[in-house]
């Protein structure tokens, strides 16, 4: 009698199975991963260069809003999340290394508004009066 | 191109479309005319996928395209890196360094095995074994975990393999992690070789392809293989360093379905004695040329023409460029291996079949539609 | 020395009057004429370059002429030969070579004469491949311009992400 499978089917019966039960539990995610984009005013000195190097044309350069110009008076980057391929070369380009990829990759949404990002300073700490 | 189905049968005769709205056929259709239960005649409908890289890549300098190269096929994204980056390489003269050649060849390997894995899942899911299809993707995940601490991302490397080396270099633990992983293969190779007799009963006398019909039709890779005749493109003109290592290359003289499947098998098992190789001689040194190592917004390519072949996990890959002095390619025709296996081969093979053994043929020959579609 | 080249281009060269240079080893490139292509590509079959690898066309805007190569290989003697020939741009004709090389050369030239509309002679089918209802319009050539085409048809003023393209 041939047994073919059943060594193999009796040993699963005793073993865990491969699957991991996401979101309650998950796999950590290594260093380098290209996630969503994090950027700093402060470093940023307007090359434009991030803009020229993108191969989708996902970043453009505009003007700061009104209420902050004073501080800010040079163009930023305003990069569209939906067109972008998320490759890393604006990183890897950037002479003052004003851009940054996080680990987030929850971005999937249901509201068109969110899939743009305006550059914004950072929120300072509120003084204690 | 198809343009309407025919009005309603008297008679036994009708049309069938093998569409791509099938859940069993991806990106792709074919238009079957059968009389009772035998195919007189397919047609094949290609064009769901077409994206026109030919002409987007005239448009952008080679660091931009190499990031758009690894869309070319996503079922195998690293060895298409590998082809463009190989042909701007010989194009401008540069000088590659030796740890970036050794990783080249472990990144394109392990690639090459993830394909086969998939090839087993969906063949297995083509003639009805299900548990064959899932244990396939469960291990095609720890590739997949390893691409991502090594790249970055699971599936899209984003031109990790570009021109002049590689863009990042190994972490610390990858050498430990890819020995883990390279075990697990071979658990993975012992549950796909028991004996499984509905897949024996499916797969054996169907689709048989002679030599000279696949040299005329214009197959090439495993196709070619399963008919009798040797070849392979890292043994006829090697690139990179597979002429320092040693391994062999699985033929089959039947010609059908059977012994395309078992050839991916054996391929797998070749893939692994590479890997383990090329980790044990891995030289220290750069990974990239020091011209290339920050992205540049101009180049200057000088006049030429080059045309690069490669091995690829569906068969011959080639690139022809040329440059005509700017920054970007004059001309970029990709030729890849699944543009000659899905309409000629597959229209000869289906004529004179039953309708229950399409699937099989259909899924023995490996099909990509986004390679075919470019 | 490269010995199985210079052979080959030899023989070639004595036969037919074509220029051939040898780029480096396992790459061979000649130049011929649009009336001798047939008997070039018969008797390089002959010769053992049973396996076509690939048909392009280049468009050179400046020259007003098409260049079409033809990639052969052989399996028995490992060599890569290339055949180029120049036709004219707004009429362009050809002979085919599917009595030569059957279906592996004819679904190479339908898909050429989609792409950029090129005529070939005793070609069995020219039906399109890719494109659906978009007759009288070749997209590869260098004298479409693609922005128009997709301005015209598809453009939306309303949409913001869309506008980036168009300033």
């Amino acid at each position: 009698m041939k047994l073919g499978i059943l060594p193999k089917l009796f040993k699963n019966l005793f073993s865990k199975p491969m699957t991991v039960r996401f979101p309650h539990e998950s796999i950590p995610i290594p260093e380098g991963y290209r996630g969503e984009h994090a950027y700093d005013m402060e470093k940023c000195i307007s090359c434009g260069l991030c803009a020229k190097i993108c191969p989708n044309r996902a970043i453009e350069m505009i003007e700061a809003p009104e209420d902050i110009k004073d501080r800010y008076p040079k163009t930023y980057p305003k990069i569209d999340l939906g067109k972008c391929c998320f490759c890393g070369l604006c990183k890897d380009i950037c002479p003052k290394d004003s851009i940054e990829l996080t680990k987030k990759f929850f971005l999937s949404t249901f509201d068109h508004n969110n899939v743009i990002k305006y550059p914004t300073p950072k929120v300072e700490e509120p003084i204690n009066g | 191109m198809i343009n309407e189905m025919e009005p309603a049968p008297k008679g036994t005769d009708y049309d069938l479309y093998f569409g791509p709205a099938h859940p069993g056929s991806g990106n792709f259709g074919v238009k079957l005319k059968i009389d009772g239960e035998i195919v007189v005649s397919a047609r094949a409908d290609p064009g769901y996928l077409h994206r026109g890289f030919e002409k987007l890549m005239e448009y952008r300098t080679p660091i931009q395209n190499a990031v758009l190269s690894d869309r070319l096929c996503v079922l195998e994204p690293l060895n298409w890196n590998l082809v463009h980056a190989e042909a701007v390489d010989e194009l401008m003269d540069i000088d590659v360094p030796e740890r970036a050649k050794y990783i080249r060849v472990i990144m394109a390997e392990l690639s090459r095995i993830q394909s086969h894995i998939i090839w087993y899942g969906v063949f297995s899911m083509g003639t009805g074994f299900d548990t064959g299809f899932k244990m396939a993707f469960g291990f095609r995940d720890y590739i997949l975990d390893l691409f991502e601490l090594i790249t970055g991302g699971r599936v899209y490397p984003a031109g990790y393999i570009c021109p002049g080396g590689v863009r990042r270099d190994f972490p610390n633990g990858a050498r430990d992690k890819i020995l883990k992983v390279l075990d697990k293969m071979n658990e993975m190779i012992i549950l796909e070789e028991l004996e499984n007799p509905t897949l024996d009963a499916r797969a054996k006398g169907v689709g048989v392809l002679k030599v000279k019909d696949a040299i005329r039709l214009g197959a090439t890779g495993p196709v070619l293989r399963g008919s009798g005749m040797k070849t392979d493109v890292r043994k006829d003109e090697p690139y990179e360093i597979y002429d320092k290592l040693d391994f062999e290359v699985p033929v089959r003289k039947d010609g059908d379905a059977y012994a395309r499947y078992w050839i991916g098998i054996e391929e797998m098992k070749q893939s692994i004695k590479i890997v383990k190789q090329a980790l044990k001689e891995l030289p220290k040194g750069e990974v990239i040329d020091s011209a290339w190592k920050k992205p540049k917004l101009t180049v200057k390519m000088p006049e030429d023409e080059v045309y690069v072949r490669n091995e690829v996990a569906r068969g011959e890959a080639a690139v022809y460029m040329v440059s005509a002095g700017g920054s970007e390619p004059y001309r970029c025709k990709i030729r890849g291996p699944d543009f000659l296996h899905m309409i000629p081969v597959l229209e000869y093979l289906l004529k004179g079949v039953q309708i229950a053994d399409v699937p099989a043929i259909y899924w023995s020959l490996n099909i990509c539609p986004a390679d075919m579609d470019r | 020395m490269d010995t199985k080249e210079t052979e080959i281009l030899g023989e070639i060269k004595s036969k037919f009057k074509v220029d051939g240079r040898i780029r480096r080893k396992q790459r061979m490139w000649i130049s011929t004429d649009k009336n001798k292509l047939m008997e070039v590509c018969n008797w390089l079959k002959d010769r053992g370059f049973i396996h076509l690898s690939a048909i392009s066309v280049t468009d050179w805007l400046d020259e007003g002429m098409y260049e079409l190569t033809y990639h052969l290989w052989s399996y028995d003697d490992n060599i890569l030969v290339t055949v180029k020939t120049k036709i004219d741009r707004d009429n362009p004709a050809i002979n085919s070579v599917e009595p030569i090389w059957a279906e592996n050369a004819q679904i190479h030239e339908r898909e050429l004469h989609e792409l950029f509309g090129v005529k070939f002679k005793d070609n069995s089918d020219l039906s399109p491949l890719f494109l659906e209802d978009q007759e009288d319009m070749h997209p590869f050539r260098k004298d479409f311009d693609w922005r128009e085409h997709v301005r015209e048809k598809y453009y939306n003023k309303e949409n913001e992400r869309e506008t980036v393209y168009y300033d």
